[in-house]
């Protein structure tokens, strides 16, 4: 889980979301109008009325609900016009090798669907906070090898490449987004694999955009590069911000990377299509249960951070 | 169309909007790595991500100018169906030989992208106006590739009637690999190219408006009283037309048609280019007025907001 991906990365996990983000979401400047009712609408468009089914089914809400967040989210720029700015990549291929105490590790593939921004996000963590992970010691599992469960593969070159071409304006990888919509349960990936998955390929676009500006010899950077990632899978949401410190990552000491995970963030309770009847009276009339607006507002802050 | 009308926003950026068109072009055909298109699945590959760009980024830049736009719905591969009847036939064989039966229409369509809105967009002319004369086709609709089969009576917008976002925009239309420029082309059939575009445009936008209707409750008995009024735009990535249709009347029906003197109106433009060619990280030839059309469809709104 969570704690594997942190030694292979050399990270150090802080819990809760970092202080910069935190401030957008207490900020009411910063809101949508009217947004609880636009976010249920939101749900309840993906949830019930998006097919003539009667319940349509997770590959397809999850999708929706996604897209139409987004769209809510995109309606901010009328107030930031940075935020046009921005670009969504769908299908996007990311290749980063890194390598960690003598064994070769790779990130690669298509995996999820990245924003692109024209600016990058301005680092999270102040300097000492940075210097303090020095002192940290990363957690192992001895006897465990930490590269359990990982797929072993000949490798033939060793590839890094951000997935566009040079010259590319967006060129700052701004938040990727995860949605584990496969309809069986035992596809999908559990919400401690999704983190570590998320927290893995934040790190992999982070190595691949820092060995593009900065070159490929290991060294602490001057400029941290922050990535966000977003893991959900149409009801539960994660939450992370990861931050590249250093790329020196055959040992495991020095400076570590931070990441800031806001796990298990639930957006409604449940949400009933047909309502459930017992002994003909009507128990539960249909509608979505449990809503939680801090959820969206996190999802806001994230989309807005860098800009605002 | 008119200019939006002055006074009511500022002066419109049309270095901004083109940016970001090309930006949104380039990406999906330069800068992203992709592997080849699959075997004739071309529009995939690069138009179809193009277009869901374009209008998710306009659409967002525009909003603060339409109002309307701030409160739609945007949806990705929706379905639009319709189901009427329309003239009448006698049964050929079975059980029920030689009865009159009214003839059946279902359209199931499935646009790239639409936008949905809380509010109907303004009439363009009176509801009772008479613009041409609709031609008569004599024979059965089976014999034509649309109409072959008729499988499920449905009506569908792209979602449910409980949604406040009822009524259509504008839908965003992408021509499938079996009938692109090239083929036509070399099949000596150029004349035919249009009639692609206005076909679809048509026939979607007839589904559209009339299925939004039928969600308010009017059918082929209780004809409408206000037009329905909705856009579309078709293209295959690089030629882009535009329609904007009326709908006046949902009573086609053998009874009902006999003594309507409303007819639905649509209107269309060629297919126009909005670029030459895209080359080496630019785009060459790039056609602002496309962009100000496709602009101009996106800032339609009722006339109070």
């Amino acid at each position: 889980g969570v704690r594997q991906a942190q030694w292979l990365t050399k990270t150090k996990l802080v819990e809760g979301l970092p202080p910069s983000v935190l401030s957008i979401i207490d900020n009411p400047a910063h809101q949508l109008e009217g947004h609880e009712e636009r976010v249920k609408r939101a749900i309840s468009h993906a949830r019930f009325w998006d097919t003539m089914e009667v319940a349509p089914r997770r590959e397809h809400y999850c999708p929706v609900l996604f897209e139409d967040l987004i769209h809510l989210c995109r309606l901010m720029s009328a107030k930031y016009p940075s935020l046009t700015k921005r670009m969504l990549a769908r299908n996007y291929k990311i290749s980063a090798t890194w390598e960690r105490e003598s064994i070769l590790l790779q990130v690669r593939g298509l995996n999820g669907i990245l924003m692109n921004s024209m600016a990058p996000i301005p680092p999270v963590a102040s300097k000492e906070e940075i210097l303090a992970t020095e002192e940290h010691v990363l957690e192992t599992f001895y006897p465990i090898s930490p590269t359990i469960d990982l797929q072993e593969v000949n490798v033939y070159k060793e590839l890094n490449d951000t997935g566009f071409r040079d010259g590319y304006p967006y060129s700052h990888p701004h938040t990727l987004f995860f949605l584990e919509s496969a309809n069986v349960r035992t596809d999908r990936f559990r919400p401690e694999q999704l983190r570590a998955k998320m927290l893995m390929f934040a790190f992999g676009n982070a190595l691949a955009k820092a060995k593009v500006l900065y070159g490929n010899d290991p060294k602490v950077l001057e400029q941290p590069i922050v990535v966000q990632s977003i893991g959900t899978d149409g009801q539960l949401f994660q939450f992370m911000v990861f931050q590249l410190n250093t790329t020196d990552l055959v040992s495991s000491d020095g400076i570590k990377n931070l990441v800031w995970i806001d796990p298990d963030q639930n957006l409604y309770e449940k949400a009933q299509c047909i309502p459930e009847v017992k002994k003909r009276v009507v128990t539960k009339p249909a509608g979505i249960y449990g809503f939680q607006p801090d959820t969206f507002k996190k999802f806001l802050a994230l989309y807005l951070h860098g800009t605002v | 169309a008119a200019k939006p009308p002055a006074g009511a926003a500022p002066y419109l950026d049309i270095g901004e909007l083109r940016s970001l068109a090309c930006d949104a072009l380039l990406q999906e055909s330069f800068y992203q790595n992709k592997k080849r298109p699959f075997l004739y699945r071309d529009q995939d590959h690069t138009p179809g991500p193009f277009l869901t760009q374009l209008v998710s980024t306009l659409a967002a830049f525009l909003c603060g100018r339409n109002p309307l736009l701030a409160a739609s719905s945007l949806d990705l591969k929706p379905e639009v169906n319709y189901y009427w009847h329309h003239g009448e036939e006698v049964v050929v064989h079975g059980h029920r030989k030689g009865r009159v039966d009214p003839v059946r229409f279902q359209i199931d369509d499935h646009p790239h992208l639409q936008i949905r809105v809380p509010k109907q967009l303004p009439e363009f002319v009176p509801l009772e106006s008479d613009l041409g004369d609709v031609p008569v086709i004599d024979h059965k609709p089976s014999k034509l590739p649309l109409f072959k089969k008729q499988y499920e009576n449905k009506v569908f917008i792209g979602s449910k009637a409980a949604d406040p976002c009822c009524y259509g925009h504008t839908q965003f239309h992408l021509i499938p690999d079996k009938l692109k420029r090239e083929r036509f082309v070399r099949a000596n059939l150029e004349d035919q190219i249009e009639v692609v575009y206005r076909a679809n445009g048509i026939a979607s936008l007839f589904a559209w408006t009339a299925a939004q209707a039928m969600y308010q409750g009017f059918w082929s008995e209780a004809d409408v009283t206000r037009p329905f009024v909705s856009q579309a735009v078709v293209t295959d990535g690089k030629y882009f037309a535009f329609f904007c249709y009326q709908l006046n009347t949902l009573a086609l029906t053998v009874e009902t048609i006999q003594n309507n003197p409303r007819k639905n109106i649509c209107w269309g433009t060629d297919s126009k280019p909005l670029y030459d060619v895209v080359e080496d990280g630019s785009v060459k030839g790039f056609n602002d007025e496309v962009l100000l059309q496709l602009v101009r469809f996106l800032l339609n709104r009722p006339k109070e907001l």
